[in-house]
């Protein structure tokens, strides 16, 4: 970590040797180890330190973007001018007018020692509790623990000066077992709030349960879907939904559908990046101030986040979602929320005559067509039969192909309990997700596993 | 910054390794979208930094610094080494590495034309005037054109001896209109989706690719979708154009022969495979005209390069051979399991991350024909063009794939066009039901800059030799 002060003042050292009226610079630094396990041992341990600094030059409406890794100051410098002779060049950006002004942010703590000097040797140390417990079962275990720190700052020559330190630690466990597995992750910005016994305590129960599973025909059922595989739907409502460039392009399922009813009264999906239940960030990488949106709000289509091109373009304001410099008009929702109910996963179990568990799906698709929000993916890693209110067995996977507009329309029951669920993103956000209960949800195929 | 990486590794060896590489990757990426005859995005990134990767007391441990002086890189050394201590205490067995020649050598990227010497703005013109003669249709709501530019310097040094740079340049692009009419929302593309085709080469593959030629072509079509019937449900005889075989065979044949999954270290995220040990010449992949091949050393292949990020030479060899599966993509610690060489499948993406086995170009081989034969001589079936979507399971058994546009083949002729095709089905069924591949005239090497695997995340390029192909009994149409 290089610190506040140290990146204010180098950056902006820099940034007043701009020739240009406007420009910006964004920093991003990270230092993380992370351990991968598979077969219950280390196979793959990495540390990282890296940082890297973007430029925006703006000449009017001409933009020039250019990042380096170098923090070495002639390197910076050559970077900023290469971004000014590439703004020269090139027309200009509609939709722009002009970086961030200076804003307030919410203070959020999102960095926690503990986690950014957690050492290999921990890691290694927690990881083995799991081997352990999976071990008395025969089982092996696969997967990964991730901690560290990095850093987001921000500063432009409208006076934005922002800055913030994050910590995480995310961890994920497959427990193997001779023809079946079982599942269990969890994130958070301190490494002291994951429960390592309890994790593989999960993830080894569901391998149990779900050991010589049975053939189940693909067809309609009631699923109940634990909140990673909510989460994991709700990635591609996002990339294909929630950012404001799917609605000028009118590819989305929000395009002309906000104020309208397009799933049931019990849905309601926003984004909230100042909820610390998720990976809290109070401003986004053009140093805006993040602000709640409602995607859906009891089963009403609602807005798309905007970062500040796509906002001038749309007529609206930016609502703190701009990805770091050279995304062009993308916005994007970083910390994605599903509103709890009032149910828990136990009584939608109990309440179900015959359905399907998922724990977790496989590589979903949503291109199929995203204007209708159809999805395609297969379930994995602790699929089970559920009869007569209990858990009767593992089941051999399904592919799923739905329409998740209809699907969110016919669900029965929301859990009130919710998790953080684990992204690519998530230094600065995750998906937090319920478990839910959905009717007649479309099993297209099956596989031999 | 040879005889930095050169001293790191002495002192490596005075700590008593068992192994130990370093390896410095400088990259420059220019990357331009152009959307509605307007810059979307337009930036040059450049990262630069070294990864060591040491072996001590039998384990691994990796770590990286993006500074790269010498007091920085030997901290990162003694990080890698005070890691792979840690990863000793949960070991089973040493790691053991086949041997492999210490080459001291340098690989340059054949190419004619340096994009990033060609002015900015005759790449932008040419966007811009694609993307405006796309949009002129008033049922085309957005036109998207890209180029994607990589220049990378290596530089790779082992305590074995081996002292290799390479200059890798790859270039690419491409564009894809977007029809829509009320809920209806159409693609097509050209050379191909996601951004385009790509190669290891210069900028005259851009001029090869010719985009202004396909725009009229793309643009009717893209809009005929709007009105086309969709594709029915049912099993039938389907013929694949290159493009989307491409994805098929980098799904249900590149990963599933990665032997690192196969030993279930990627199990975790990306899944298993289900070509085990046990299937190796010992299997029947595909029908007996399905000959596949990994050839890192094909001419512009995106997966071609010198020497993989081991140090291991380019190789060309055999994966399924006359419809049997006979080999996997290896690593020299992966190929000691199966007492085999490592065929040199490592790859890392950029400095910061360790090398994992990752497709190189992965080739259908040719058959015999052109596809105007091949249609000719298919009584109804139906030609799929173009990937839209993708799915597969985690031991890449049952997949799912949507293209772009379909159409309708019957009594040798190709008929009306369908919207929304997507075909299902299980991978050694779907190979077996290969009936014919046409020949090297419509054989093209597709690159695909976005292959996804491990933790954290790396990106990888990679390739795949296609010519179209044609399948029997498979079910298509399966959306909803």
């Amino acid at each position: 970590m290089i610190g506040k002060d140290k990146i204010f003042s180098t950056l902006s050292q820099v940034l007043k040797k701009s020739p240009s009226e406007q420009t910006e610079a964004v920093f991003i630094g990270t230092s993380t180890g992370l351990t991968r396990f598979a077969n219950s041992y280390i196979h793959q341990n990495v540390f990282e330190i890296s940082g890297q600094v973007f430029f925006r030059v703006a000449l009017g409406r001409k933009l020039g973007v250019v990042s380096t890794t170098s923090l070495v100051k002639e390197d910076l410098d050559r970077a900023l001018l290469t971004a000014y002779h590439i703004a020269e060049n090139q027309p200009e950006t509609p939709g722009f007018n002009g970086f961030a002004p200076k804003a307030k942010y919410e203070k959020i703590r999102t960095h926690y020692p503990s986690t950014a000097s957690f050492t290999p040797v921990q890691r290694a140390e927690k990881i083995m509790r799991v081997f352990k417990i999976a071990d008395k079962k025969g089982f092996t275990v696969a997967g990964s623990l991730a901690t560290g720190e990095s850093e987001v700052a921000v500063l432009n020559t409208n006076g934005v000066e922002a800055y913030q330190p994050f910590t995480s630690a995310a961890t994920n466990m497959t427990v193997m077992g001779d023809n079946s597995s079982g599942y269990s992750e969890a994130l958070s910005r301190e490494i002291r709030k994951i429960d390592f016994t309890e994790l593989g305590e999960i993830a080894t129960k569901k391998c149990m349960d779900s050991k010589d599973p049975q053939e189940l025909p693909p067809g309609k059922y009631t699923v109940i879907l634990e909140p990673k595989a909510v989460a994991e739907i709700l990635e591609w409502m996002n990339y294909t939904g929630f950012g404001a460039q799917s609605v000028e392009d009118g590819t989305g399922f929000l395009h002309e559908r906000s104020g309208k009813k397009i799933m049931g009264d019990n849905i309601t999906i926003y984004d909230d990046a100042l909820d610390t239940n998720g990976m809290a960030a109070p401003f986004d990488f053009e140093g805006v101030p993040k602000k709640k949106v409602y995607f859906v709000k009891k089963g009403i289509g609602g807005d798309v986040v905007y970062n500040r091109i796509a906002a001038n373009k749309a007529g609206t304001k930016p609502t703190g979602h701009g990805l770091p410099p050279g995304s062009g008009s993308s916005s994007f929702s970083l910390n994605t929320f599903v509103a709890s109910g009032r149910n828990t996963l136990n009584s939608m179990i109990s309440n179900t005559d015959k359905g399907i568990l998922v724990t977790r799906f496989h590589y979903i698709n949503g291109l199929i067509d995203t204007r209708n929000a159809v999805m395609t993916g297969m379930t994995r890693d602790g699929t089970f039969l559920v009869k007569n209110g209990k858990i009767a067995e593992g089941i051999k996977n399904l592919r799923f192909t739905e329409n998740m507009l209809k699907a969110f329309s016919r669900v029965k029951m929301i859990s009130k309990e919710q998790q953080a669920i684990n992204t690519w993103w998530s230094d600065v956000g995750c998906v937090v997700a319920p478990a839910i209960m959905i009717s007649n949800f479309n099993f297209s195929g099956k596989t031999e596993f | 910054m040879k005889e930095i990486l050169l001293e790191i590794i002495e002192y490596l060896k005075s700590k008593k390794v068992d192994y130990a590489d370093a390896r410095f990757v400088s990259t420059i990426r220019e990357s331009i979208s152009v959307k509605n005859g307007e810059v979307e995005a337009l930036s040059n990134n450049e990262a630069r930094g070294v990864g060591i990767r040491v072996i001590a007391k039998g384990a691994w441990g990796f770590a990286s610094t993006t500074v790269v002086t010498k007091s920085e890189i030997k901290k990162a050394a003694n990080m890698a080494l005070q890691i792979a201590k840690a990863s000793a205490m949960t070991i089973k067995e040493k790691v053991t590495l086949c041997e492999v020649e210490p080459y001291v050598d340098i690989f340059n990227t054949p190419f004619k034309e340096d994009p990033f010497e060609v002015p900015l703005s005759e790449k932008l013109d040419l966007l811009i005037r694609v993307t405006r003669e796309l949009k002129s249709h008033k049922s085309i709501k957005t036109a998207d054109a890209a180029l994607d530019f990589w220049k990378t310097n290596k530089v790779f040094v082992s305590t074995e001896g081996a002292l290799i740079e390479q200059n890798i340049l790859e270039s690419g692009g491409g564009y894809t209109a977007i029809a829509v009419e009320g809920n209806e929302t159409q693609w097509r593309s050209y050379p191909n989706s996601h951004r385009g085709d790509f190669i290891t080469g210069g900028y005259e593959y851009i001029r090869e690719l010719d985009l202004l030629k396909h725009v009229d072509r793309v643009q009717h079509e893209a809009v005929a979708l709007l009105k086309a019937p969709p594709c029915p449900s049912l099993e039938a005889t389907i013929i694949i154009d290159g493009s989307q075989l491409a994805l098929q065979v980098h799904e249900s044949c590149g990963h599933p022969i990665e032997l690192d999954r196969v030993l279930g270290t990627e199990i975790s995220l990306a899944g298993g495979s289900f070509l085990t040990l046990d299937k190796m010449n010992n299997f029947q992949y595909g029908s007996p005209i399905v000959n596949i091949v990994q050839d890192a050393t094909c001419e512009r292949g995106l997966g071609s390069f010198g020497y993989d990020d081991e140090g291991v030479k380019a190789q060309r060899t055999d994966v399924v051979r006359e419809g049997q599966f006979v080999g996997y993509l290896t690593s020299r610690e992966t190929a000691s399991v199966i007492n085999q060489t490592s065929n040199g499948c490592m790859r890392a993406d950029g400095h910061n991350r360790i090398p994992l086995i990752r497709m190189t170009n992965i080739n259908l081989e040719p058959g015999e024909g052109s596809l105007e034969e091949l249609i000719a001589d298919t009584k109804h079936g139906y030609l799929l063009d173009t990937n839209k979507s993708w799915s597969i399971d985690d031991k890449r058994l049952n997949f799912q794939f949507g293209v772009e546009a379909a159409w309708e083949i019957t009594d040798g002729k190709k008929r009306r066009m369908l919207k929304n095709p997507v075909y299902t089905g299980i991978t050694p069924e779907f190979w077996k039901s290969c009936d014919a591949i046409c020949g090297r005239s419509e054989w093209h090497i597709w690159g695909i800059p976005s292959c996804g695997k491990g933790q954290p995340m790396q990106t990888a390029h990679v390739a795949h030799g296609t010519s179209p192909a044609r399948f029997n009994g498979v079910k298509i149409g399966v959306s909803k």
